[in-house]
């Protein structure tokens, strides 16, 4: 129990390194691509439905604080949502199934749209002004997070079906 | 069984979100100035954004220099060919200042400007609203201070170094910013004002009074050096429209501005040492 704890603790952290690379190569290739893809999201969901509520509270905490970080925003707004996504995510995947991967995509959508919702809101509030939506931009990045994770699980799934013929 | 048992995750949770609503708490309100959490949030984390951009662009690099160069010869050739017109504009627009003030001078303002010159790279954007700062990889112990001109590749007006300024990374204010101010003047008929960003690609041409006469869509706008900030002659951008009868503000044109940066594209800006701003 205590080596599978540690070995997500381990992975999740070289995801989190992992979405900081990403993060800073799209930035170089176009900060557009900043708005619609958010590699630390997908990696809070996939651990949120792997190892629950707590650690993907936590998780969000960590990746959050790094994503204020890194995009010059007020530190604590991505912090707080992406707390809020892991808990919620982690939450309710304990609680109905989400395997299937229409329901798995339907679910990381609607849990990314409500972060994604909270963060203009938030940074709205403490800015005291308007979120730029980059164009409409920014309403595509639930779309992918979903997207991305949903694959994200069917893929280990696969793999896990692979390797379980194969042995 | 103890309540931390039976509520662990609602716990949990409750902690995490006191701690991030506390950790804004001491950011608001968000002034002109940083704070002092907000200073050292950058001191910590731009060393580690600068890293990451290194590392990226050190695997761009590997790739671009020894596996991907194909293309590079006519790449080459093209370059070679523009820098050999380049030279000869140089050459033509010296002899022409030459016209008016001695070689040696010449040569010593030329010296003089391009000792004031520091290149640098971006390596962080707002990603909440990308026209309003950037942060670059150059800092205190290249010289780099407040209120100190920058520009892209071509010369353009980007905007001005504001603290934070760290060892070797500052933050930059574009002149799309809301809060930012440039004292610009037309380049054909004149027209003087006050260009202040909207946190848009867009920026506002203010305090041209209605009764000012001339200006026309597309006219070149040059920074005056009025403000004491930006050195003077520096290309900000073009007039994209004018309102002649605007109810709103009887007194004052409306005119609207496009820069001439674009911050989708720059990469690479240059930061004047030197100037009115620079304080040195």
């Amino acid at each position: 129990m205590r080596d599978t704890v540690a070995k997500d603790i381990l992975q999740a952290f070289l995801a989190t390194l992992a979405a900081v690379f990403i993060y800073s190569v799209a930035g170089a290739a176009a900060p557009g691509l900043l708005i619609v893809f958010n590699a630390f999201s997908v990696v809070v969901i996939y651990f949120s439905v792997r190892r629950g509520e707590v650690f993907g509270a936590v998780l969000g905490t960590m990746c959050g604080l790094v994503q204020d970080a890194f995009s010059l925003g007020v530190f604590g707004v991505a912090g707080l949502t992406k707390t809020l996504l892991g808990f919620w995510i982690g939450y309710i995947s304990r609680r109905i199934d989400v395997v299937p991967f229409t329901r798995n995509a339907l679910f990381l959508l609607v849990l990314s749209v409500l972060e994604t919702a909270l963060w203009v809101l938030i940074t709205a509030a403490v800015r005291l002004e308007s979120v730029s939506l980059h164009g409409g931009l920014i309403l595509l990045q639930p779309l992918v997070t979903a997207v991305l994770g949903s694959s994200l699980f069917a893929l280990e799934r696969r793999i896990r079906a692979k390797g379980s013929r194969g042995a | 069984m103890p309540l931390w048992e039976k509520r662990r995750s609602a716990l949990v949770l409750a902690g995490l979100t006191v701690f991030h609503i506390l950790l804004i708490s001491v950011q608001v309100p968000r002034g002109a100035g940083k704070s002092l959490f907000e200073k050292g949030v950058f001191f910590v984390f731009s060393p580690v954004q600068r890293a990451a951009s290194g590392a990226v662009r050190g695997i761009g690099a590997l790739w671009n220099g020894y596996f991907d160069l194909r293309g590079v010869r006519a790449e080459n050739q093209k370059l070679k060919k523009e820098n050999f017109f380049l030279n000869q504009d140089v050459r033509f627009l010296e002899d022409r200042l030459q016209l008016g003030r001695s070689e040696s001078e010449l040569r010593a303002s030329l010296d003089e400007f391009r000792g004031s010159l520091v290149a640098a790279r971006v390596i962080g954007v707002d990603s909440a609203n990308p026209h309003q700062t950037i942060v670059i990889d150059k800092g205190s112990l290249d010289g780099i201070d407040t209120n100190m001109t920058v520009c892209d590749r071509t010369g353009a007006l980007v905007g001005r170094t504001i603290a934070p300024v760290s060892f070797k990374e500052t933050m930059v204010q574009l002149i799309t910013d809301k809060d930012s101010s440039v004292s610009v003047r037309s380049v054909v008929d004149g027209l003087t004002g006050s260009m202040t960003g909207r946190s848009t690609a867009l920026c506002d041409l203010r305090y041209v009074l209605a009764s000012a006469s001339g200006g026309q869509p597309g006219e070149e706008l040059r920074t005056t050096g009025f403000d004491k900030i930006y050195p003077a002659g520096i290309r900000v951008g073009t007039i994209q429209s004018l309102e002649e009868n605007d109810e709103s503000s009887p007194i004052f044109r409306r005119i609207t501005v496009k820069p001439c940066f674009r911050y989708d594209t720059i990469d690479v800006v240059a930061v004047l040492t030197r100037g009115p701003g620079g304080g040195k």
